[in-house]
């Protein structure tokens, strides 16, 4: 096959240093796009290319992109953002967006931990919550009234806020950020990584911090280098919570990495006795620790390989890119002492004891990045061979750092984040030579997100006619690209989320990492498309609250042209560039049957809903 | 044969009402196709039941005479009920009585109905909702990475042709259990579910018409099929039935979302749309504070899966023989209660088995002596019964299934024997 010929001659020439930066202008050189060899004109190609690289064609797109020229539009969108003074506007009320880790977990605590809270500070617990023979009596229901009541209070004196808030607020930066961000690439890739890299809101502890996960680890680099991306989300406190890797700990047993760095000290004259003197005492408190605590709450030590084996499987190498259960399990050693720094209010007497040792701790080896924390007295520092590579003992936090890099690097991975970004952009069936193409691109461009886009669109292969419409939109890319459509003004996103949890995409809700699968077929069965068509009729009558729409004019001519002429039009503005003459001939007659129905607005509203709910307006 | 085309056109604009004959016409066209499978729509149906947040199966089933429970749990332990109505445990057999709560269940165990499984859980200790209730879920214990969910797999294993009511969980969205391959209904409440909420209004049946003539004409073959599917499945739910759907008599369910679930699940296998897997949940179960005894929070709680489950079970008089229901938790609580008079994260709990096939009346399983050297962990019911040797069980014996290895990759157990074969 091509693709591993070619390895070769990268592979060593990555030898001598990795391939330079493209040099300005080079994007360019690459010159027109070849939509021409497709048979396509340039406003056909101008609507493929949005359909493909943003979440929805609004009335004027097709006409702007031809405006300023294909090749410049997509230079536009791989280029830096600029500020989105408009969408800043809309955005500014949601105030947890500006919010950092440990603001979030200090105004959102879980439900459960302002209980604990207001139980630990007396003003819930068995005084409000009534006795416990009480709980029989006719009272226990006042009781629970009482107690829910001071909890109430008890969350707004310290201003906690619901979690509620925070998703609903996540959930409708996504939606606002896509119908009306004008860098709309960013947008569908950040959507297309977030899957990538899935965490879930369903999970209690990453919950807090899905939004800036997103916003931190993702968005930032959804046009730069793959591998820091990888490494932003390995780090971040989603990601170490929902794969759990903040529970991963050497094995007890094992020597650390702090026993290494004391190690060294107790070379130097003079520490020897002070550190054995030190170390004793800390293991003699530690046993007396663990005696007094419930058994719940001993530490458990030992790896767990959860992250490991899924930043293989399904982050980078993919499954059969060729590593081992062996791999697995030394690459969950190399991530050991990877853990969430201490927040929020629970995390608060932790965090005060920490941040008062924290210059101590760092001369043994913990490393504190915002809410990340390298613990080295976790950290398994013993030997490792991790894909043929072998970490020798004492190593630290650059472990896990060195193993991102070669994953990142890995063929294995050019290939799976190749094909995963064909199928989103290209088809289902993305051809071989195009995937190699596109993975031989991310290694001479040390996995460059930009580069790839910028080769997908360079390729035969995506303007091809039978790759053109074959895909299927996933849910939320039907609602916002229906709002887009019709010029839909949105104020509240609640229930147009709520119908897209209905579509069968709960955004940020995903249990599996593996995230949504990008198919056809996943998103279409007898249920989903009922509640498709219902959407469709629901968002063009008016009925979705918090959304406006416009007043659809009325047609002008006789009666019988104006069913045909309303409909080319919508047609038009919904599906630009779609040959839409059957479903015309098709929808005609049942417009014509009455005669004022177009007159109405209702009779133009629901036209167009039948047009977004059409089969057509499904795939892109 | 008739295409699919003609098939809609001569069944033409009849099909507005529900099914002739409360035979839907799908059905029919699926026994017309694959002739020698199933007849008609009367098949097999596994309801599961996910009891979210952690069952305390000690307290729903427990020891009557286990000395040291008064020990453990001093405000939690219930002494056998003197008499029949009266407060505390109700004796089952010799060695366990089950929760006040639960009374409604009595006469299905004696009939030799309902089956309690107990110390069931999973060989991860996990003591974590979300793993463990994913383990569960995917049916494989230790592994995140499954993407699809047990009952999807036993769902894509069913012989016959699927009809678009094959696999449907009365959720807002898809549970884990129900993540993979095979296409799944999530429905969260069945009279929303159809095209015009129940009513017909003209525009309803403008646009009803103009949607089938767009999918029915559309090349696209994927969305031709689904939309045939949806326009019959959306028909048959806009049925007169569907709001006005009369329970049996005696079936009262609870007017809570779980009492609903199963009763638009009653309602689904009663009107032979072809569902062979359905799923409810129930949260509410993590119980750790002031749980109660045989009153309070997990009285309520089970008082209400109890009623639920009573009622749908009276609901179906005339369907039970082909109907299996099975709960599942994803974990059990502490022997000890804590000090808030509620229990933490365990291991084991127990489930309930409801069929005319079950070896009902009994309960299988069972705990052992409380002393702390029995206990996992010194604190736990262990864990004696993998949940899927009990699933495995149900997926063999009720639905056919009886190839674990696709259902339970990597699983090497044996099935317990629960069913009559």
């Amino acid at each position: 096959m091509v693709f591993w010929a070619l390895l070769v001659v990268i592979v060593m020439y990555q030898g001598v240093g990795w391939a330079a930066e493209p040099e300005p202008g080079e994007a360019s050189q690459l010159g027109s796009l070849p939509w021409r060899e497709a048979g396509l004109t340039e406003r056909g190609a101008a609507v493929h290319l949005l359909n493909r690289l943003t979440f929805g064609i609004r009335p004027g797109d097709v006409e702007a992109v031809l405006a300023v020229g294909l090749e410049e539009w997509v230079e536009a969108q791989l280029g830096p953002s600029p500020e989105d003074g408009a969408l800043g506007k809309r955005l500014a009320g949601h105030r947890a967006l500006r919010m950092t880790n440990e603001e979030i977990a200090m105004t959102y605590p879980a439900r459960g931990q302002v209980a604990f809270l207001a139980r630990r500070d007396g003003r819930i617990g068995d005084r409000a919550d009534g006795t416990r023979q009480g709980e029989s009596s006719p009272g226990a229901e006042g009781n629970r009234r009482a107690a829910r009541m001071h909890l109430l209070a008890y969350a707004r004196e310290q201003g906690y806020r619901p979690q509620s808030e925070l998703l609903e607020q996540l959930a409708a930066q996504k939606f606002l950020r896509a119908v009306y961000g004008e860098k709309q690439l960013v947008e569908v890739l950040t959507d297309f990584w977030f899957n990538h890299f899935n965490v879930s809101v369903t999970h209690n502890r990453a919950r807090p911090y899905v939004l800036t996960f997103e916003r931190d680890a993702i968005r930032p680099h959804v046009l730069g280098k793959f591998g820091e991306m990888l490494g932003a989300t390995a780090r971040h406190p989603a990601m170490l919570f929902y794969l759990d890797n903040a529970k991963s700990t050497a094995p007890s047993g094992a020597r650390t990495t702090m026993d290494h760095e004391l190690e060294r000290y107790r070379k130097l004259p003079g520490l020897r006795n002070r550190i054995d003197r030190a170390l004793q005492e800390r293991s003699r408190r530690q046993s007396e620790a663990e005696k007094m605590l419930p058994r719940e709450l001993k530490s458990r030590r030992g790896i767990n390989e959860n992250y490991a084996r899924e930043l293989m499987e399904l982050h980078t190498m993919g499954v059969d890119g060729g590593y081992s259960q062996w791999d697995v399990v030394e690459v969950a050693r190399a991530f050991t002492g990877w853990f969430v720094y201490p927040m929020g209010p629970v995390g608060g007497e932790a965090r005060v004891r920490l941040e008062g040792r924290m210059k101590r701790a760092r001369r043994v080896g913990f490393v504190r990045e915002g809410g990340f924390l390298f613990r080295s007295d976790l950290h398994d520092a013993e030997e490792k061979m991790i894909l043929g590579e072998s970490f020798p003992e004492g190593g630290g936090l650059e472990e896990g750092e060195r193993v991102l890099e070669i994953v990142a690097r890995h063929p294995s991975t050019a290939r799976h984040v190749a094909r995963k970004m064909a199928v989103r952009f290209v088809s289902e069936t993305p051809s071989p030579e195009l995937v190699d193409r596109l993975a031989i691109r991310f290694l001479e461009t040390d996995g460059d997100i930009a580069e790839i886009v910028r080769a997908i669109v360079h390729s035969a292969g995506f303007w091809k006619e039978s790759t053109r419409r074959s895909k299927v939109k996933s849910p939320f890319a039907l609602a916002v690209s229906a709002v887009r459509g019709v010029g839909a003004e949105v104020r509240d996103c609640r229930e147009l989320l709520r119908w897209v949890r209905a579509m069968g995409e709960p955004v940020y809700a995903y249990q599996a990492p593996t995230g949504f699968p990008d198919r056809a077929e996943a998103w279409i069965s007898a249920g989903s498309l009922v509640q498709r068509m219902k959407f469709a009729v629901s968002l063009a009558l008016g009925r979705i609250r918090g959304v406006e729409v416009p007043s659809y004019q009325k047609p002008g001519g006789s009666l019988s042209a104006s069913a045909g002429s309303s409909l080319r039009r919508s047609g038009a503005m919904l599906l630009p560039g779609r040959d839409l003459e059957s479903t015309i001939g098709l929808l005609t007659p049942l417009f014509e049957e009455t005669e004022s129905r177009l007159e109405t607005w209702r009779g133009r509203a629901e036209l167009v809903g039948m047009l977004i709910g059409s089969p057509e307006f499904q795939r892109y | 044969m008739w295409s699919r085309r003609a098939f809609l056109k001569a069944g033409g604009l009849a099909m507005f009402s529900a099914g002739v004959g409360g035979v839907p016409r799908f059905i029919s066209r699926t026994a017309l196709a694959s002739s020698g499978g199933m007849a008609g729509g009367k098949r097999r149906v596994l309801v599961a039941i996910f009891q979210r947040g952690a069952m305390d199966g000690l307290m729903a089933v427990s020891p009557l005479e286990e000395p040291l429970l008064r020990q453990y749990r001093p405000h939690l332990m219930m002494e056998p009920a003197p008499r029949a109505g009266g407060e505390g445990l109700i004796p089952l057999d010799a060695l366990y009585g089950m929760h006040p709560g639960l009374s409604s269940l009595l006469p299905l165990y004696r009939e030799g109905h309902l089956a309690i499984v107990h110390g069931v859980g999973s060989p991860d200790t996990t003591r974590s909702h979300f793993d463990a209730q994913d383990y569960m879920e995917t049916g494989t214990p230790g592994r995140k990475g499954t993407g699809s969910g047990w009952l999807n797999r036993a769902t894509r294993m069913l012989p016959g042709e699927a009809t678009p009511f094959r696999a449907v969980a009365m959720t807002s969205s898809l549970p884990r259990s129900l993540y993979g391959e095979e296409p799944a209904l999530a429905i969260a409440d069945l009279p929303s579910f159809g095209f015009t909420g129940g009513r017909r209004s003209k525009g309803g049946s403008l646009l009803l018409r103009g949607f089938q003539s767009l999918y029915e004409d559309t090349v696209d073959p994927l969305l031709r099929k689904a939309g045939g599917e949806s326009f019959e499945a959306a028909r048959l739910l806009s049925g007169s039935n569907r709001e006005s759907y009369r329970p049996a008599a005696g079936a009262n369910y609870p007017e809570t979302r779980f009492g609903k679930s199963l009763r638009q699940i009653a309602q689904l296998i009663k009107s032979d749309v072809g569902l062979e897997v359905a799923f409810a949940e129930m949260g509410g179960w993590d119980t750790h504070v002031q749980q109660g005894a045989s009153t309070g929070p997990f009285a309520r709680l089970s008082g209400e899966l109890a009623g639920g489950i009573s009622a749908f079970w009276a609901d179906l008089q005339d369907e039970r023989e082909r109907v299996l229901l099975m709960t599942m938790t994803e974990f059990g609580r502490t022997v000890r209660e804590n000090g808030s008079g509620g229990t933490d994260h365990g291991r084991a709990s127990c489930l309930f088995l409801l069929g005319q096939g079950v070896k009902g009346g009994a309960v299988h399983g069972g705990l052992p002596p409380l002393m702390e050297s029995e206990l996992e962990e010194g604190r736990d019911l262990p864990v004696r019964v993998d949940f899927r040797s009990v699933f495995g069980e149900v997926a063999a014996r009720h639905l056919g299934l009886a190839d674990a290895s696709e259902l339970f990759p990597g699983w090497k157990g044996v099935r317990m024997d629960l069913l009559r074969a």
